[in-house]
């Protein structure tokens, strides 16, 4: 049995963390600690608790149905449920949350640019949008600290720009130019840097990020740093056998992965209701052993506060945490897809929640924290950077064809290796090398 | 001078490297208190502690990937495979994250990935592949091959201070059957040189890895008839010696590729383009190449035994080209 919870929080349970040393060196196989907040009751049943922060809750099921000729996507559920108030963050103040607003709509309008290009043969390659996912792009990214690290997928193009990107950047990827981080070498977002944003860069297969996040985290510990990593995957992508692998060994070595499950109803064309078995995607936390949380990713206040619980978890040494973030895509898997095959009505529903319009709304008319004016002039300035960033990146030449050699392999000249944060601390040397082992040979 | 095992070399230099370099550490399937499935890090655990020797759950990729990700912060992870066959439940994470790191966007990775490979040992068909041909086809990939106790212990130190995903490969039958001389001390092998094992005036054989050993074993049989075999000793598969391979066809005009992998699509093909490139005119015959046959490995001895090449069809094939 599986308990739900509103209002409850997730950390009931007050541990006080084992200060890092002490981690250091103990055998992670001791479990108990940290696992899922489950009791088990005197009977020989067991509960679990995931905490669920949405303040609607709505079920939608899609199936295949055959409508005379053809074979249709059908949608039963409450779509005319009104639309929920934005929760109030426990943690972002003014500031704060005037930033996440207007990295949500410098997402949002970089996205509009990027289409803009395509439709003008600017761009190579197709086009992979956020729209209605800008919330938890941003917000999520937003809780992250200077020493931790990301690993996006192609449509968090705001967490991107929240950890330093440009817009420029993006579109020079897009449209393959030599100015961009790859110099032209890869495409779309996957590019990365290790020195100061740093970012995994992704690669077009799903879940592949989630164990590489989960050995940055490796790495640091034993460089003496506990760190919040953060990387996303899909309803779809989360299907893979390597996110199982990765979400696991994070689990099992209490490293400090945040996971965003991205739940947008859609992976191209295969519902999610064709893609599991569980009512939420947060309930698969339960086989990790880790905490779940549900938040509504349309509304950056929920992303925020989770991603923010999780991240401090993460930097305690207390391992990983699941965050399902619910949501729709609105658009086609790609900028070709006109995503026919999604009823209409969806649509309609979850543009009436689209993330940007809400916290628009909360912070103009609920919080007030800026007046239609001064929204007015924001929007205006966003406007006015991305048309220095677009005429940048368009200004920039195609790289030269022989650009293309070199760089396969890394020599003694172009890279020196060495620890990020510190060189790691050792037991004290002993001499002399490993005695003779005399131990069975092993032939299976 | 010390006497080493093949294998215990391989320790030897994993255990120098971890002394010398404090972000070298090892992960891998029972690897600690157990010592690994071929007891290569046996005592590793003690000395370096659990937290440089971590024993992963059973997830091939979860292995490659989470080191690759610790390579990404300055770490030099050696990834242990406990058969190298189950290298292809890490296939993607290795050709597409690992081998385009450096190329697509700029980031090194410093990991070796190593493991037992190679048959004649007899066990189960999934445990003595040679799948070596899959990564030296792939760029941005290293891939060694050591025949010998003094090349595995300076290779595998190369490998290890090496800033590219090096794929280590060890042949399991030579694990405890070889043991020879070798320095207690800090010596590295470089990667991308072959060696000659054997010098001889009459023809050339190329070769890796155990074969290296049926090759010798052959070149005393011919020596007898007045045949003398030069063994080329190639080490590295990726990159390969160019410079030795055509040597070694100028040297004696007549050359034989031998390698336990099956034949089509085996490394024994692109030696072959490579002679034709950069030897042709130094070729009296043509290019001999002797493999395992076209199938999976079989299991029962006198089967496994049929597949691979064996000292007579060495003796047999130089025989021929002796006389062409």
């Amino acid at each position: 049995m599986i308990a739900i919870t509103g209002e409850k929080k997730y950390m009931a349970k007050k541990k006080k963390a084992a200060p890092l040393k002490a981690r250091i060196g103990h055998s992670s196989n001791g479990r108990g600690e940290h696992a899922p907040h489950s009791s088990i009751t005197s009977s020989s049943q067991r509960t679990y608790t995931i905490v669920d922060y949405r303040l609607e809750k709505p079920i939608f099921n899609i199936r295949q149905v055959r409508k005379g000729d053809e074979v249709r996507y059908e949608v039963s559920g409450e779509v005319n449920a009104p639309v929920p108030p934005i929760r109030e963050s426990k943690y972002l103040d003014k500031k704060q949350s005037l930033e996440i607003y207007r990295f949500m709509l410098l997402n949002r309008k970089t996205e509009i640019a990027l289409e803009n290009l395509y439709k003008q043969g600017k761009v190579v390659g197709g086009v992979y949008f956020g729209l209605g996912q800008e919330a938890c792009s941003c917000a999520s990214a937003y809780a992250l600290q200077k020493d931790d690290w990301f690993g996006p997928m192609i449509r968090n193009q705001g967490s991107l720009l929240v950890r330093g990107f440009r817009a420029r950047d993006i579109m020079m990827q897009y449209m393959a130019k030599s100015g961009s981080p790859t110099k032209g070498r890869d495409g779309t977002s996957h590019f990365g840097d290790i020195e100061k944003r740093n970012m995994v860069s992704p690669i077009s297969m799903l879940g592949d990020l989630i164990p590489v996040l989960a050995g940055v985290a490796l790495g640091a510990r034993l460089q003496g740093r506990s760190i919040a990593v953060m990387t996303y995957i899909g309803d779809g992508g989360q299907s893979t056998g390597v996110t199982y692998e990765g979400l696991n060994f994070a689990a099992v070595q209490d490293l400090g992965l945040v996971l965003f499950v991205e739940n947008n109803l859609w992976a191209y064309s295969t519902p999610a209701d064709m893609q599991f078995r569980v009512k939420d995607l947060a309930e698969r936390s339960i086989a990790y052993g880790i905490p779940g949380v549900i938040v509504d990713g349309t509304d950056a206040c929920q992303v925020y506060d989770a991603a923010h619980e999780a991240c401090e978890r993460a930097r305690r040494g207390e391992g990983p945490t699941l965050i399902e973030a619910k949501m729709m895509r609105m658009k086609g898997h790609a900028i070709h897809d006109a995503a026919d095959y999604v009823p209409k009505s969806m649509f309609e529903y979850w543009r009436k929640r689209d993330p940007i319009t809400r916290f628009e709304n909360y912070l103009v008319n609920v919080k007030k924290w800026l007046t239609p004016k001064e929204n007015e002039n924001l929007i205006a300035d966003v406007e006015r950077e991305l048309e220095g960033e677009r005429e940048f990146a368009l200004e920039s030449p195609m790289p030269q064809p022989e650009s293309a050699v070199g760089g396969v392999y890394c020599d003694s000249s172009c890279h020196e290796v060495k620890p990020k944060y510190e060189a790691p601390k050792t037991r004290p040397k002993v001499s002399g090398g490993p005695k003779e082992t005399t131990a069975a040979i092993h032939f299976k | 001078m010390p006497q080493l095992t093949y294998l215990e070399a391989i320790r030897q230099g994993i255990w120098e490297e971890m002394e010398r370099d404090p972000t070298v550490f090892c992960i891998g399937e029972d690897i600690g208190i157990y010592g690994g499935a071929f007891k290569v890090t046996d005592g590793f655990i003690d000395r370096f502690g659990p937290e440089r020797v971590i024993d992963t759950p059973i997830a091939e990729s979860a292995i490659v990937g989470a080191a690759y990700g610790a390579s990404l912060t300055g770490m030099r992870p050696v990834a242990e495979f406990q058969f190298m066959d189950f290298i292809g439940c890490a296939f993607n994470q290795i050709v597409n994250m690992l081998a385009k790191s450096h190329y697509r966007w700029n980031a090194p990775a410093p990991l070796v990935i190593r493991g037992p490979s190679g048959g004649n040992v007899h066990g189960v068909l999934s445990t003595r592949q040679n799948p070596e041909a899959w990564f030296v086809h792939t760029p941005g990939l290293k891939v060694v091959c050591p025949a010998s106790a003094y090349d595995a212990k300076g290779l595998i130190k190369a490998a290890i201070r090496d800033n590219n995903p090096v794929i280590f490969f060890e042949h399991k039958y030579l694990y405890r059957r070889i043991k020879e001389d070798v320095p207690a001390e800090d010596y590295i092998v470089p990667l991308g040189k072959a060696r000659v094992a054997r010098e001889g005036r009459d023809i050339s054989i190329i070769t890796y890895a155990a074969m290296v050993h049926v090759a010798l074993e052959a070149a005393e049989i011919l020596a007898k008839e007045g045949i003398e075999l030069e063994v080329i000793d190639l080490r590295t598969l990726s990159p390969l010696d160019r410079d030795a391979i055509a040597q070694a066809v100028r040297k004696t005009n007549k050359v034989i590729v031998l390698h336990e992998d099956v034949r089509t699509g085996g490394i024994a093909g692109e030696i072959a383009a490579i002679i034709n490139e950069d030897a042709f005119d130094d070729l009296d015959g043509p290019i001999v190449r002797i493999t395992a046959q076209d199938s999976p490995v079989p299991f029962s001895p006198p089967l496994e035994e049929y597949f691979l090449p064996k000292v007579s069809d060495v003796v047999r094939e130089a025989r021929r080209l002796k006389a062409y």
